[in-house]
């Protein structure tokens, strides 16, 4: 019943170049909408976009909004659909908001040019050179409505992939009076479960995700990550309601329910293990808490600290515990041999997975990682004999970076990513990145990029990316 | 030369007590400007004033209310005037003006009401929700508004202990004890 080990690791190596080859997606969060409605530079928030700064981060978990925002601070007159006092009169009459008085548009454009060396099971090398022109166009709609509502919508154009809605969300901030101690979130989005290291990604090409598209499925568990649509681990956008908040300036929480077996694509064009049914009405659920020692408070608060001119250094460290659990009795999923013929049908009843989050700012480097470790209760039914299994493999993957910055136009990083899979007998999944940017201007930028299989010196890729904000 | 300093004296007797006047600065953190604050003179104890025989006005006009902020003495009437082309309506949620409601009325025409008693009095429009003012009723004549700059003065004072007052519609109001002797210069900072 157990894969060959050769074929296993023909297998890894492939989705490995594959994800590489397409630059794994992440939501582009660098939102020139806001600077708009600021009049404010991309600096405020970012080191790098879409890096955020201590500043960024507080204004993102603020819900898009200034640490104790005065009405001086939005320089874009917002359009009144009630004046203030209406409050007064509700529920005689309705709740007042305002909306942005331009429309709250903003564009995210990336081009690269992608060379990608890889191995194949008989040791032949493959090499292919892509102008990526565009690689990715994001338009974002961002604002908020009154003083209690937010909004954040990106659609995306991938290339190849085409166009989707990659997030489409409503916040409701400080629900309960006390600053954003309580914040509530629906919709399509990248949960608050990893988005706080997700923010921080210098890195926007390269990188096997080994979080979000591991892929626990096969008959002895997985064998490493998959595309997106192949696997169950962190969800990387999902339908979900969530609660935030940010206690005593410090402490960061987060709750949430998503719509079930993580990024599991049932559209048999898109994840040929699906069934094309989608029956699936369990919910996933996931928890995070995060504490931050010195620098800025989570929310932007500063009392009694005495932070540096450069916003994007201080010295702190951020760490956190995450978790996500999920049942999926009512999916299977289908297992092809080379010819296309089914050979096991695959059920994960229940998977856990649990996180370690950690980031260290001092001065002028930045050092984080995360390490997770993920559990999958599997039912494995042999095609051909009929006999039923039930494997409960483990995987661990984990990843460390260090941006730096150089210059505040200058910045370095590296970071090295590891995937011990699910399946003994596959191999583990070892990467390194090594990424030069360079801030032309304030909304674009160069980069440099290498990514480097450390199993195998000839599966390598390196990109330049150009990408700018608008 | 005994004439005209014989009548000099009788007119210095006759005079009230000197006037003087209040001004300053009234800073207003975290709005735009520090525009629409109402710096008014709290009552005087053992001291009232009837209610002023004329009306003061407030025009809708292009969907704005017109002032914005209208300080008045306790006991005026206030006459609201339509000069837009659509109909526009006057209601205040406020139970210090009796939460009352002028209804609808076309352009050209004026509904008219008396603020009877100290009040901060909101003024919305039914028909269009995002119209909004104030009318402040204080119980002394000695009231000013504020210009974008925060500035204002108060004439015709007489000398003397007052207590000086300060309501903004989106800030928390501020009191200052003042006594007044000729021009008086007092400021003000209020925030959220």
């Amino acid at each position: 019943m157990s894969h060959a080990r050769p074929i296993a690791r023909c297998l890894t190596l492939a989705m490995v170049s594959f994800a590489v080859v397409l630059g794994a997606h992440r939501p582009a969060s660098a939102i020139p909408a806001f600077a708009r409605k600021y009049q404010t530079s991309c600096q405020t928030c970012h080191v790098v976009f879409p890096k955020l700064n201590p500043f960024g981060e507080a204004f993102r978990l603020n819900g898009y909004r200034m640490p104790a925002e005065t009405e001086e601070e939005i320089k874009e007159t917002p359009v009144s659909l009630g004046s203030e006092a209406y409050k007064k009169t509700w529920p005689s009459m309705v709740y007042p908001s305002t909306i942005p008085g331009h429309v709250p548009l903003a564009i995210n454009i990336k081009m690269a040019d992608v060379y990608a060396s890889q191995t194949d099971g008989t040791n032949r090398t493959i090499t292919r050179n892509d102008f990526q022109f565009p690689q990715e166009v994001n338009l974002f709609a961002a604002g908020t409505f009154g003083d209690t509502f937010g909004y954040l919508a990106e659609l995306t154009f991938e290339n190849g992939a085409g166009v989707s809605i990659e997030r489409a969300q409503l916040t409701a901030n400080s629900l309960f009076g006390a600053g954003h101690a309580v914040n509530f979130k629906v919709g399509m989005f990248a949960p608050d479960l990893e988005d706080g290291f997700h923010e921080m990604w210098l890195m926007t090409n390269n990188g096997i995700d080994s979080l979000f598209t591991y892929n626990p499925i096969g008959p002895n568990g997985g064998t490493g990550t998959a595309e997106e649509g192949g696997g169950i681990s962190l969800p990387e956008n999902v339908k979900a309601i969530e609660f935030y908040g940010v206690a005593k300036h410090r402490l960061f929480y987060t709750l949430g329910v998503t719509d079930g077996l993580g990024q599991v694509s049932t559209d048999p064009g898109s994840n040929p293990q699906s069934t094309g049914n989608d029956v699936h009405s369990a919910k996933d659920w996931y928890a995070r808490v995060d504490y931050k020692f010195g620098g800025m408070g989570l929310d932007g608060d500063t009392t009694g600290k005495t932070l540096p001119p450069e916003n994007w250094r201080e010295s702190s460290v951020r760490v956190g515990l995450l978790g996500y659990y999920g049942t999926g009795n009512d999916v299977v999923f289908h297992e092809f041999d080379d010819l296309g013929n089914p050979t096991f049908d695959v059920i994960d009843r229940r998977y856990v997975r649990a996180g370690l989050y950690a980031s260290w700012l001092w001065r002028d480097l930045n050092v984080f990682g995360v390490y997770l470790h993920g559990k999958d209760d599997l039912t494995t039914t042999d095609l051909t004999t009929a006999a039923v299994t039930q494997p409960n493999p483990t995987y661990d993957a984990w990843f460390v970076q260090a941006d730096y910055v150089i210059r505040p136009p200058f910045q370095v990083s590296l970071r090295y990513e590891d995937v011990a899979p699910g399946d003994p007998s596959a191999a583990s999944i070892r990467v390194g990145n090594a990424n030069f940017t360079y801030l032309i201007v304030a909304n674009m930028k160069l980069m440099l990029e290498y990514q480097r299989d450390l199993h195998e010196s000839k599966n390598y890729n390196a990109a330049a990316v150009l990408r700018f904000a608008f | 030369m005994r004439i005209p300093i014989v009548t000099g004296l009788a007119l210095v007797l006759t005079l009230p007590a000197v006037a003087g006047e209040i001004h300053g600065t009234v800073a207003c953190k975290g709005v735009r400007d520090s525009a629409g604050a109402v710096v008014y003179v709290d009552a005087i104890p053992g001291k009232t004033f009837p209610a002023p025989q004329e009306h003061q006005k407030i025009n809708q006009q292009n969907l704005v209310f017109d002032p914005h902020v209208l300080p008045v003495l306790a006991g005026t009437t206030v006459d609201f005037l339509n000069s837009d082309a659509v109909q526009h309506n006057v209601f205040s949620p406020d139970a210090c003006a009796e939460k009352f409601n002028l209804g609808t009325w076309p352009k050209g025409q004026t509904r008219s009401y008396t603020f009877k008693k100290d009040c901060v009095a909101t003024l919305l429009c039914k028909v269009h929700p995002e119209m909004e003012a104030f009318v402040v009723a204080v119980p002394t004549p000695y009231f000013a508004v504020t210009k974008a700059d925060g500035s204002y003065k108060i004439a015709d004072v007489p000398d003397g202990a007052y207590t000086l007052k300060v309501w903004h519609p989106k800030l928390k109001a501020a009191t200052k004890p003042v006594t007044v002797a000729g021009s008086t210069d007092v400021g003000f900072e209020i925030a959220r």
